[in-house]
């Protein structure tokens, strides 16, 4: 247990009530190659990055937040991401 | 009297006593056997920091006897050595020392191979430093979660400045210490302070203070935990502040780990504290200001000091017989204990009988916590940045420390180097042994570190990091200030136990069906299963698999995953998430669903329900519920459907009614029209039965007519009893796991997870039949789409074998892998094992005949039984 997620819901909780969704990806692609990078590469960044959490032990909702990945800075939920396009 | 048992005697107790000091006032001296020399090890620091005292209490190995209170009746031992600690015959290994060099393992246990494992046994037998508790309970200790702006770890004068000035400034504070407050100060100036900044500090300034919680390190977040003597507590403090002071410095010199050898804080902790003399004769080697307090203390608690060595310019105790302030310690002679010291000059050697050497030339930063903390909000404070600070400094570093900023000390100074002894004493390293290393290229303090094994033992590195440092630094640099070279330090920072590390985590999901008890009063032989108990069998699995095919039997499928979908996009969403077309579905209709990812692969497989009001009903299987549980809800969210999810799993139960008889035992339950035009198979119905509103699903997994009954949970051992009650005529009984792994795979159903891998599309298991192509979207349509451009390359498929093989073992064709066995059973039904299996396409075909050591496997068609599925549409 070292991160906090902080959840739109239940406020912050311990990172092992949560299931770690990835990076926020697209849904679909524009042509085969676009989509073949879509579904099996990931960009790995060293930084910032939108992804997706379930909060499974909470209140089972996802949520979409940004978080930097060298620091585990995480943003504050809510801070203008889409959850449907990112 | 209070007192503690030890090795077969009893030893008394003194109020405030240690274990170390309850143990050494009753003679004993040497307390450890080193792990590698057998070296006897005495009490030296005694602060908690060095590795010599551990001895086992109460069962519990490797103990820090001198900072562990001696409570009446404790039953300590000392561990390692053979026959004994203090006769230990393997201490043999001291004097092979120089045909047993560094890197002795990698050097020596090369070849023959098949030597090592007797070699490992033996060493394995001679070193170690505890036994491992077995047959006994661990403890259970409770975790709670703190929360806290500022958590400051250490309680001694730089720390309590901190907290105090932190909660001045409004933050929340959390005080931590691993003993209680001035409990192993000597009484003194610095003692004084600390009780007088002690009274400020309480709950209702804002500060909570936890006595005896040890810090175990600092992880990212920042995440602190803390463990306590009945609890562990982990902390989420906004930023951390490490007081936890400075230890004494280790002298290296030859002899420097002998038993009479002491750092100066223990010797007067001993002497002063306890009240038990250290020797008849000691001679004191003071650097610094504070040692020459040590001295006065010695000299005042009565220590016959035979001669001192001081700073210049110091002022000595009366009648103390003083040597030249330029004297170094060059090596301690003696049998077991101390004997002799001889002491080093500009002038030369010379040699005083002594029976204890007290040695306090510095300190050195106890800052492990500080060091594995790089990258977030902690800083030190007091000694652990400004080692040997006085009072005043360590008091205003604190407050500085809360106001935030990061007190950066000067560096500590590196320890003198010695050209002999131990530098590592828990893990019997020598300078010799690095100076070999390092003569044999091992050039930086991490990899001396990794092949010497030197900082890795108990104390992990608090008394030999720095002495690592200064000896990878030389050639690199010629300063004696940098700690550039210090190795990275990682969590735990104190030996911890694993039960500790274990807190509040040992709470194990065991999902029990509504059924359990049923089962049990069954003589079911339930199982994990999963994170649920099942039935495997109830005492005959044949007449299980029997009652199946050729009467009627029940099965508790309770724990399958059951989700109602409903809202006005409930069927966009089911249409778009899942491979089947479920447009055409007709209300009260069901349809095998596979659940894939967007890469294509089979995540999971059930059933949908079309209930006809718009809503769905999806089942999973019982170990893919929760997957799928948020799965629905991802999608639900990422398409920003108006659809909701009730997961019905724990709210519903179900109980497959399977067998040629089993509608005839329904109808006796049910006035509901159970027939074949009524209730087709794949149909669904709600029913009532036994009085029991039941939704009636067609479909089964065991290849005969059968009805699952999804019900209410708190009604399924009514309905239970019921059929069972009603089926007595009829032969029926129920079949547990056992029965049912032999069924299905006659009906080639698989099992996700045993017999499928991550990647396996539809197509590679034979199931693209479940896939509507035809329809524009679902996920992973694209995926497929792209991979059934290429040939398949590997398949899932139906085998018999001339005699029963192994589940697992590879299928061969000439002495080419080119398969392995998933799944296997003896068919009653065909009289002969069959079984599924992954097989890869030779030269671009499938092979038709294979070997599994020595047996042949040949490839069906499945399913094995009822090919056309006549029995399952009766």
């Amino acid at each position: 247990v070292s991160l906090e997620v902080p959840c739109p819901n239940c406020g912050q909780r311990p990172y092992t009530e949560f299931t770690f969704g990835g990076e926020l990806r697209d849904l679909r692609s524009d042509d085969a190659e676009a989509d073949y990078r879509r579904v099996y590469l990931r960009n790995n960044v060293a930084g910032e990055q939108t992804e997706r959490w379930f909060h499974a032990f909470g209140c089972r909702r996802w949520l979409t937040i940004r978080r930097d990945t060298v620091t585990n800075v995480f943003h504050e939920p809510g801070s203008g991401i889409d959850p449907v396009r990112g | 009297v209070a007192s503690i048992r030890f090795e077969g005697r009893s030893v008394q107790l003194r109020s405030d006593d240690t274990v170390a000091a309850a143990l050494f006032r009753g003679g004993v001296r040497t307390f450890t056997r080193s792990i590698k020399h057998h070296r006897p090890r005495g009490l030296y620091c005694l602060t908690g920091d060095c590795a010599n005292c551990l001895v086992n209490v109460d069962g519990t190995p490797a103990v820090r006897s001198c900072v562990t209170l001696a409570e009446d009746g404790m039953r300590v031992r000392r561990e390692g050595g053979w026959p004994s600690t203090e006769r230990d015959l393997l201490a043999v290994a001291d004097r092979l020392h120089p045909v047993m060099p560094v890197g002795f393992y990698h050097k020596t246990f090369i070849r023959p191979r098949i030597a090592w494992p007797l070699a490992e046994r033996v060493i394995r037998r001679a070193t170690g430093i505890g036994t491992l508790p077995t047959g006994r309970t661990p403890g259970r200790k409770p975790a709670r979660t703190a929360h806290t702006d500022v958590l400051v770890i250490g309680a001694g004068p730089a720390g309590l400045a901190a907290a105090g000035a932190a909660a001045e400034d409004g933050a929340s504070v959390l005080l931590c210490d691993e003993a209680r407050i001035g409990e192993r100060l000597p009484p003194g100036p610095a003692l004084e302070r600390v009780r007088a900044l002690r009274e400020e500090v309480s709950p209702n300034t804002g500060i909570t203070l936890l006595e005896r919680h040890m810090a175990v390190g600092v992880y990212e977040g920042p995440f602190v935990p803390l463990v306590g003597e009945r609890e562990v507590v982990h902390v989420y403090p906004g930023r951390v502040i490490v007081a936890t002071g400075a230890v004494e410095t280790h002298p290296v010199f030859a002899g420097n780990d002998r038993p009479g050898v002491w750092l100066g804080r223990g010797a007067v902790r001993m002497v002063a504290g306890h009240g038990v003399p250290i020797g008849d004769r000691v001679v004191v080697v003071a650097g610094t200001s504070e040692g020459v307090d040590h001295l006065r203390a010695l000299v005042d608690a009565g220590a016959n000091v035979v001669a001192a060595v001081i700073p210049p310019g110091s002022e000595p105790p009366p009648r103390t017989p003083l040597l030249a302030a330029d004297a170094r310690v060059a090596s301690v002679l003696g049998r077991r204990g101390v004997g002799s010291v001889v002491l080093e000059t500009a002038t030369g050697e010379r040699r005083i009988a002594c029976d204890a050497l007290v040695v306090s030339i510095g300190t050195t930063p106890r800052d492990g916590l500080l060091r594995m903390a790089t990258g977030l909000p902690v800083v030190g404070a007091g000694e652990v940045v400004s080692p040997g600070c006085s009072l005043d400094e360590a008091v205003e570093s604190g407050a500085s420390a809360a106001a935030g900023s990061d007190v950066a000390g000067a560096a500590a100074e590196a320890p003198p180097r010695g050209s002999a002894g131990y530098v590592c004493v828990c893990e019997d390293v020598t300078v010799h042994d690095l100076e070999t290393a390092w003569r044999e290229g091992w050039r930086s303090a991490e990899i001396l570190k990794r092949y010497t094994t030197a900082t890795m033992g108990a104390c992990q590195g608090a008394l030999c990091a720095r002495h690592l440092a200064s000896l990878a630094e030389r050639g690199v640099s010629a300063s004696s200030r940098s700690n550039g070279a210090l190795t990275t330090a990682r969590p735990p920072a104190r030996p911890v136990p694993l039960e500790d590390l274990a807190a509040g985590v040992f709470e194990v999901v065991e999902k029990r069906s509504a059924l359990h008890d049923r089962h049990l009063a069954a003589g079911g032989r339930i199982d994990r299963s999963g994170s649920w108990m099942r039935p495997y069998t109830y005492g005959d699995v044949s007449d299980e698999y029997r009652a199946v095919r050729e009467r009627v039997s029940v099965m508790d499928v309770g724990t399958l995953g059951k989700f109602l979908i409903g809202g006005r996009d409930a069927a966009t969403l089911v249409e778009r998430m899942f491979p089947c077309n479920v447009a055409d579905l007709a209300p009260m209709r069901t349809r095998y669903l596979l659940a894939l990812d967007e890469a294509g692969y089979v995540m999971d497989d059930g059933l949908v329900c079309a209930l006809g009001d718009g809503r769905y009903y999806v089942t999973s299987t019982s170990g893919g519920a929760e997957q799928m549980d948020a799965w629905l809800r991802n999608w639900i969210d990422r398409y920003g459907l108006h659809a909701h999810v009730i997961d019905q799993t724990a709210m519903l139960g179900a109980i497959n009614v399977a067998g040629p008889r089993s509608r005839e035992l329904l109808e006796r339950l049910s006035d509901a029209n159970l027939g074949a035009t009524a209730l087709p198979p794949m149909g669904a119905a709600d029913v009532t039965v036994a009085g029991i509103r039941c939704r009636a699903l067609r479909v089964g997994f065991v290849g005969e007519l059968s009805f699952e009954l999804h019900h209410p949970r708190g009604r399924s051992a009514e309905l239970w009893d019921a059929l069972i009650g009603s089926g007595g005529d009829l032969g029926i009984r129920p079949h547990g796991l056992d029965a049912l792994d032999v069924l299905r795979l006659e009906k080639g159903h698989v099992y996700l997870g045993q017999d499928t891998l991550p990647d396996d599309h539809p197509g590679k298991l034979g199931l693209s039949w479940a896939v509507d192509m035809t329809k524009p979207d679902f996920i992973g349509r694209t995926s497929l789409e792209r991979m059934a451009a290429f040939p398949l390359e590997r398949r899932l498929a139906g085998l018999t074998f001339d005699s029963p093989p192994q589940r697992g073992a590879p299928l061969l064709v000439g002495d080419r892998v080119v398969g392995r066995i998933t799944s296997c059973a003896s068919s009653p039904a065909l009289g002969a094992p069959i079984g599924l299996g992954w097989i890869r396409a030779v030269d671009g075909a499938f092979p038709t005949e294979m070997r599994a050591g020595t047996v042949t496997a040949t490839v069906v068609a499945t399913p094995f039984y009822d090919p056309k599925g006549e029995r399952q549409r009766a």
